[in-house]
């Protein structure tokens, strides 16, 4: 059972004679790639491996096709090296499983930045980055977003076959959340001043947890500061070989965030929290920038976290039966496993059923469920045959992407059981005391 | 029937996806768990049912081609490599067909996980006993392919006391019972014959395990230690003392300090120079009184310290630091060698002493992570298979390692197989006649040589070996 510490100790140096890619993200990843001794550990932790039965879906097989495209014996273009990388959901469940402390997460961003140059992404792909990066973009299709969530139309169309009606049903999970009553949250903000990364899905569409989460961190002894001029976090970009439009959302928030004087970031979202910790490492090499990032990125926690250091404080009953699914994001790139279930131990009343395979993907990733939904459909179905088992009423999930993938998948089931965040059942209890 | 021919038939049984013949799809088969070593596959097959494995058998049957069985390819000795031949991956046969708790068996196909064989039936208080190191990757299969150990095979034994039977399809296409569910077979009893034939002899389509009850205690002790001689001669004496633990495992400081850096530190003590980790079980009287005996010898043979885990989770972690060792080793080079040698338990602390001499002859560095109580040393030397100059020096040291590991009666392998990797060394311990004994053994099963072809034996020892055409090519390949 591993630990929640992340590897500090240098990697291992050592060069490809004659690299093929010289000067590219991929080839200054060498040492990363350095640290696999092939050993396998990894094969059992990697949901594409286990639904597809193939080393080239595995952390290991990509990682010796990364080497491979360094040592020039497979190009760029070819199609078996883009296929598997692609098919990649970048949960990183294999970092939790590596002895040798492979960054596989930065690894498979570096491959898919070098494997971009030279060719284009799949149109919906594109569509979707570029909106994310223009606020004024953005704020529209959410607003149209949540209008249309609103409407009986997305679960009308929910079965519909293809993606569109995944989309539909992704989009009608949104407005079931959890019914509470109101409070007024109060505390003495003893714990610090916090700044909260509203997000661009969080906040379109899933506004009712923020201002949760809002409640919640005052009524825990934080203190609110306003951090405007904030933007997309960029996660969604870096996974998909846009460094560079990553690293300038990274930028502005840096900026963002500096100006709100906040002890903390605190975030919401699985996702967004992990690449904002990683803004150090992707701002690495700009002088002017990469002390900044690091700095931002050391106050950057998730929301748990910071409850869990308050306590959280106890809530009002709430007799629902929960069980709690660990977004990659948090378990495997954050590393946080028990805070949120400190959280959930908090609301007196509320029974935890065990999550068989909690820790396994959902097949959310980002947008790969929309760009890869074979392979997305295929993880999603394992984890709903765990999620059923369990008979709970609610799903907790700390992450907006994989909320609304099991919410869609309930959806398509018929069934009852609704993906909420843990903030909305922590607030309900809250509301209830 | 060439290899397009061959390779549509095989596409008619397992599918178009379970069939790669493209150079880039197949390069990442071209390594097991021993990364220095790159062969290429013709073709890899991946057949997903009994019946499919069959029909893939006797597809290879029919063309003649040889091939190369392989589960999840974590192997130590390069015996799943497929050098221009065909590979055939058994991974996707991952059913526990039945388990039968009265009887204390369960019936599995090969590719099954160890580890999750294990999650399988303890709810039901039952284990699996052999439990390599890869145990969460490596499958029963592979297991039996090189009749794998692991540390509780101190008390328990290797996989070979654990299987009771199997069906196995012969590189011709025949399908043979081995062993009995039901006690013993009339006649002779093959099984010892296939497990550890390292994929020579045939494929085993299912597999009847023994399971085992689990233990009523379980104490698992950390003796730490500022010499590595110390915590080798506390080995022999524990060994001496008649206390037979479930595990004695061992760890010299530079692998303790790999350890700790890595996401499973265990809490092995960072200045130490070796760590003995003990397991004792069985029933509590016992269990006390043999942790007494084992915590009096480790401190009077010069420990500094002896904790015994507190809880479960305590003692799991002081585990997976053991068990995930050789996969943390990427932290100090991409490339490694393992020797895999037994040696008398008594000449170990000799042993470990010329091994550092060795160590400091060709500037190396070297991790040992071993399994005492048996005497099957591990010395790992991570290097970069990209600088000859280092790797060179590396192999000459891996030699003289086990030339004097040989010296005192020790054997060239103890649970990994020879594989490719350790054919080179059985000219020193084996003689042409036995060579070639072993030859006709293998006959017996594959006479038309054709289950991984160039493994286990030096191709020139064995009698007639040169023979048989498809063996012959693929020798020539390996000795390149």
């Amino acid at each position: 059972m591993p630990h929640a510490t992340l590897p500090s100790d240098p990697l291992p140096a050592g060069e490809i004679p004659n690299c093929a890619l010289p000067g590219t993200p991929l080839a200054d990843s060498l040492p990363g790639i350095n640290a696999c001794v092939h050993c396998g550990f990894c094969l059992q932790a990697c949901p594409t491996y286990l639904v597809h039965d193939d080393e080239n879906d595995s952390p290991r097989g990509r990682i010796f096709l990364m080497r491979s495209l360094l040592e020039g014996t497979v190009t760029t273009d070819d199609p078996d090296v883009n296929e598997h990388i692609d098919r990649c959901l970048g949960c990183r469940a294999c970092e939790t499983a590596c002895p040798s402390g492979v960054p596989y997460g930065q690894l498979l961003e570096a491959t898919r930045a070098t494997l971009a140059i030279g060719r284009g992404k799949p149109i919906l792909a594109r569509i979707i980055l570029s909106v994310f990066k223009r606020p004024w973009l953005l704020r529209p299709a959410m607003l149209a977003s949540r209008l249309l969530a609103a409407t009986p139309i997305p679960t009308l169309l929910s079965k519909t076959p293809g993606r569109f009606g995944f989309a539909m049903a992704m989009l009608a999970s949104t407005p079931r959340g959890i019914e509470r009553g109101r409070y007024r949250a109060s505390g003495d903000g003893a714990l610090g001043s916090t700044a909260v990364l509203l997000g661009c899905v969080m906040e379109g569409l899933f506004t009712e947890t923020n201002r949760a989460t809002e409640r919640v961190l005052i009524h825990n002894g934080y203190t609110l500061n306003e951090a405007p001029g904030q933007r997309c976090c960029g996660a969604l970009h870096a996974h998909s070989g846009d460094l560079e439009g990553a690293k300038d959302l990274a930028r502005k928030n840096i900026s963002a965030f500096e100006k709100s004087r906040a002890d903390f970031i605190a975030v919401n979202a699985a996702g967004c929290g992990a690449i904002m910790k990683e803004y150090g490492h992707l701002l690495r090499d700009d002088p002017e920038w990469n002390e900044r990032a690091a700095a931002l990125a050391a106050k950057v926690r998730d929301i748990s976290e910071l409850l869990s250091a308050a306590g959280p404080k106890l809530g009002g009953a709430l007799p629902v039966r929960v069980t709690y699914d660990a977004p990659c994001h948090l378990h495997h790139a954050q590393r946080i496993m028990q805070a949120p279930l400190s959280m959930l131990a908090a609301i007196p009343g509320l029974e935890l059923i065990p999550l068989h395979e909690s820790e396994r993907c959902c097949g959310a990733a980002g947008i790969y469920n929309l760009i890869e939904p074979e392979t997305s459909d295929l993880v999603l179905d394992e984890k709903l045959v765990n999620v059923h088992e369990t008979r709970a009423s609610f799903v907790a999930t700390g992450n907006p992407g994989c909320m609304m993938q099991i919410g869609a998948g309930l959806i398509r089931d018929d069934s009852p059981m609704r993906a909420v965040h843990p903030v909305d059942l922590l607030d309900a209890s809250y509301a209830a005391s | 029937m060439n290899l397009d021919e061959v390779s549509a038939r095989l596409t008619e049984v397992v599918g178009e996806r379970h069939v790669l013949t493209r150079v880039s799809e197949l390069l990442v088969y071209s390594s097991d768990g021993l990364p220095g070593y790159r062969k290429q596959p013709t073709l890899a097959v991946f057949p997903g049912t009994r019946d499919e494995t069959i029909a893939v058998v006797r597809i290879l049957a029919e063309a003649k081609l040889p091939f190369v069985p392989r589960g999840a390819g974590t192997g130590l000795s390069g015996g799943a490599l497929a050098d221009g031949v065909v590979l055939l991956g058994l991974h996707r046969l991952k059913n526990i067909i039945s388990i039968d708790v009265e009887n204390r068996r369960a019936k599995v196909e090969p590719g099954v996980v160890n580890l999750k064989l294990n999650r399988t039936v303890a709810p039901k208080g039952l284990m699996y006993a052999p439990d390599p190191s890869s145990e969460a990757a490596c499958t029963i299969g592979g297991n039996i392919a090189e009749n794998a150990g692991g540390p509780h095979c101190l008390k328990n034994g290797v996989t070979l006391n654990h299987i009771l039977a199997l069906t196995v399809i012969l590189p011709s296409g025949e399908i043979v019972e081995l062993g009995a569910e039901e006690g013993e077979r009339d006649g002779y009893d093959l099984r010892g014959a296939f497990i550890g034939s390292e994929g020579c002899f045939g494929i085993a389509l299912d597999i009847t395990v023994r399971l085992i009850p689990r233990p009523q205690v379980i104490r698992t002790m950390l003796c730490d230690f500022t010499t590595v001689d110390a915590a080798a001669r506390v080995t022999s004496a524990i060994v001496a003392s008649g206390v037979i633990p479930a595990a004695l495992e061992f760890l010299d400081g530079p692998m303790i300090r790999v350890v700790e850096s890595s996401i499973y530190a265990a809490g092995y003590p960072k200045d130490a120079e070796a760590v003995l980790l003990v397991e004792l079980d069985g029933l509590q009287e016992g269990v006390d009184a043999d942790l007494e005996t084992v915590r009096r010898l480790a401190l009077d043979g010069g420990a500094r310290n002896v904790k015994v885990a507190r809880d479960e989770v305590e003692r799991l972690r002081l585990w997976q630091g053991r068990k995930k060792a050789f996969g943390a080793m990427g932290r100090l080079s991409p490339h490694l060698v393992v020797q895999d040698a037994v040696i008398p338990r008594s000449r170990l602390a000799e042993i470990l002493g010329r091994i550092e001499g060795i160590r400091q002859k060709y500037g190396v560095i070297v991790c040992n992570v071993f399994h005492a109580g048996d005497g099957n040393l591990h010395p790992n030397i991570p290097y970069n298979a990209d600088d000859p100059e280092e790797s060179e020096r590396v192999h000459l040291a891996m030699k003289e390692i086990m030339q004097a590991c040989v010296s005192v009666g020790g054997s060239i392998t103890g649970e990994h197989g020879v594989g490719l990797d350790k054919m080179g060394y059985m000219d020193l311990i084996f003689d042409p006649v036995s060579l070639a004994a072993m030859c006709d053994l293998r006959d017996a099963f594959d006479p038309e040589r054709r289950a991984n072809p160039a493994k286990v034996i030096p191709t020139h020892r064995c009698r007639e070996w040169m023979a048989a055409p498809s063996a012959r090519a693929s020798a020539k390949a390996v000795q390149a």
